[in-house]
């Protein structure tokens, strides 16, 4: 009993792991390409980031369970064709599940292959780590992505164009420049710099190095 | 490395294509009859909405453009022809892009709706921008032209998507408008002449 007890909180462990510690965007700066570039509505911001938890997590689940059986020598390769056979999965479900909102960002889900962040989630933990704990690993970075493009879109769309998932909010003139690529730099380095101070302040112990 | 190794290796990359090939292929075949029955949707919608004012909007044909398959449609209200629509398609920078284009019966252009394109995330996606496409309503032919800055006679260019605008405007909709003068109206004069 005690050693389930545990494992949960290991596991509960590994997501906060993904979302606060380290964060793939504002911790990391992983991904940065992406998440600037589908960023400036909440909506994209949504739907991406959702589709990224998705691969993450199954890319993941398949390294770990063939970490055994691969050889060390084509394990890059082999990590960038599960990637992309996932990602390409999700496309081809997503087109058929939900294609109006394929026609808005179908395009960035190809990107996904690209994406840093997922190799090296594959290559730094599930490529050694037994299945569970990796599965989990996927949801903490996946959710850590997904929250911060929800972060990032939301303060872009919502002082770039005064509206939140198209609902106008703001009824001002908004500042254009934050919807644009440009902006796009600047709303992450403002919420990157702002996300670690809140964790600096309020969530990372006492006791840690630098 | 030894022989044993490249054993591993081949093996390896020889059960991920056969696995990942197969499991994609079973996807593939799954997915593709829902994908095409959602283009069929998509399209009947996309027609009602270029023309709500008809009562049916009915095929009349197909053609070709840059080796795709495009159509045309007739729009009726009533007894009365009001317009028509045109599927075509314009080279692109990196994919043909898949346009609806409406026009009344004097062949000014009703409206646009661009149903597919793979042109660069985040740039080309510009062109389903509505304040853009709406700058083609009730231009005629001649006015179909893409030029760069200001303009409200022709069509203005995006910046930074010059060649996906040049694909809409100087490829899609000026050859989609052009068949249809080329063929509808060529058929129709010949049709009122003979009243």
């Amino acid at each position: 009993m005690a050693e389930a007890t545990e494992e949960q909180v290991s596991y509960w462990e590994l997501i906060k792991n993904g979302i606060l510690k380290e964060n793939t965007i504002f911790r990391l700066a992983l991904s940065l390409c992406p998440a600037i570039a589908v960023t400036n509505n909440v909506k994209n911001g949504f739907f991406m980031g959702l589709a990224v938890v998705l691969v993450q997590v199954m890319v993941n689940f398949t390294i770990s369970a063939m970490r055994k059986f691969i050889h060390q020598r084509i394990r890059l390769p082999i990590f960038m064709l599960v990637i992309s056979g996932w990602v390409t999965i999700v496309n081809l479900v997503m087109d058929a599940a939900v294609p109006d909102v394929y026609r808005e960002v179908g395009m960035y889900i190809q990107l996904i292959v690209a994406f840093a962040s997922i190799l090296a989630r594959a290559e730094m933990f599930a490529s050694k780590n037994r299945i569970v704990p990796s599965v989990f690993d996927g949801i903490g970075m996946g959710t850590g992505f997904f929250i911060a493009l929800m972060i990032i879109s939301a303060f872009r769309e919502l002082i770039g164009k005064g509206q939140l998932w198209g609902f106008p909010i703001i009824d001002a003139k908004p500042l254009l420049i934050l919807i644009l690529p440009a902006g796009g730099f600047f709303a992450v380095g403002i919420l990157m710099a702002a996300f670690n101070w809140v964790y600096a302040k309020y969530f990372s112990s006492g006791g840690h190095s630098h | 490395m030894t022989t044993k190794d490249i054993l591993k290796i081949v093996a390896n990359l020889v059960v991920i294509y056969l696995v990942g090939g197969a499991i994609l292929s079973y996807v593939h075949a799954n997915t593709s009859p829902i994908r095409y029955q959602n283009n069929i949707i998509a399209e009947e919608k996309a027609l009602k909405l270029l023309i709500p004012d008809a009562d049916k909007i009915e095929k009349m044909g197909d053609w070709e453009i840059h080796e795709k398959h495009g159509k045309y449609w007739k729009a009726t209200k009533g007894e009365e022809v009001i317009g028509y629509v045109v599927l075509s398609f314009g080279k692109g920078y990196s994919s043909y892009i898949k346009t609806l284009i409406a026009v009344d019966k004097d062949f000014k252009v009703m409206k646009i709706e661009i149903l597919d394109h793979k042109e660069t995330p985040g740039l080309g996606d510009e062109i389903l921008v509505p304040a853009w496409k709406d700058q083609f309503v009730g231009k005629d032919f001649d006015h179909i032209k893409l030029v760069k800055g200001e303009t409200k006679e022709y069509i203005q260019a995006i910046t930074g998507v010059t060649i996906s605008s040049r694909a809409v405007t100087d490829d899609a909709v000026k050859n989609g408008v052009k068949f249809l003068i080329d063929t509808v109206k060529g058929g129709g004069a010949a049709h009122g002449g003979s009243h």
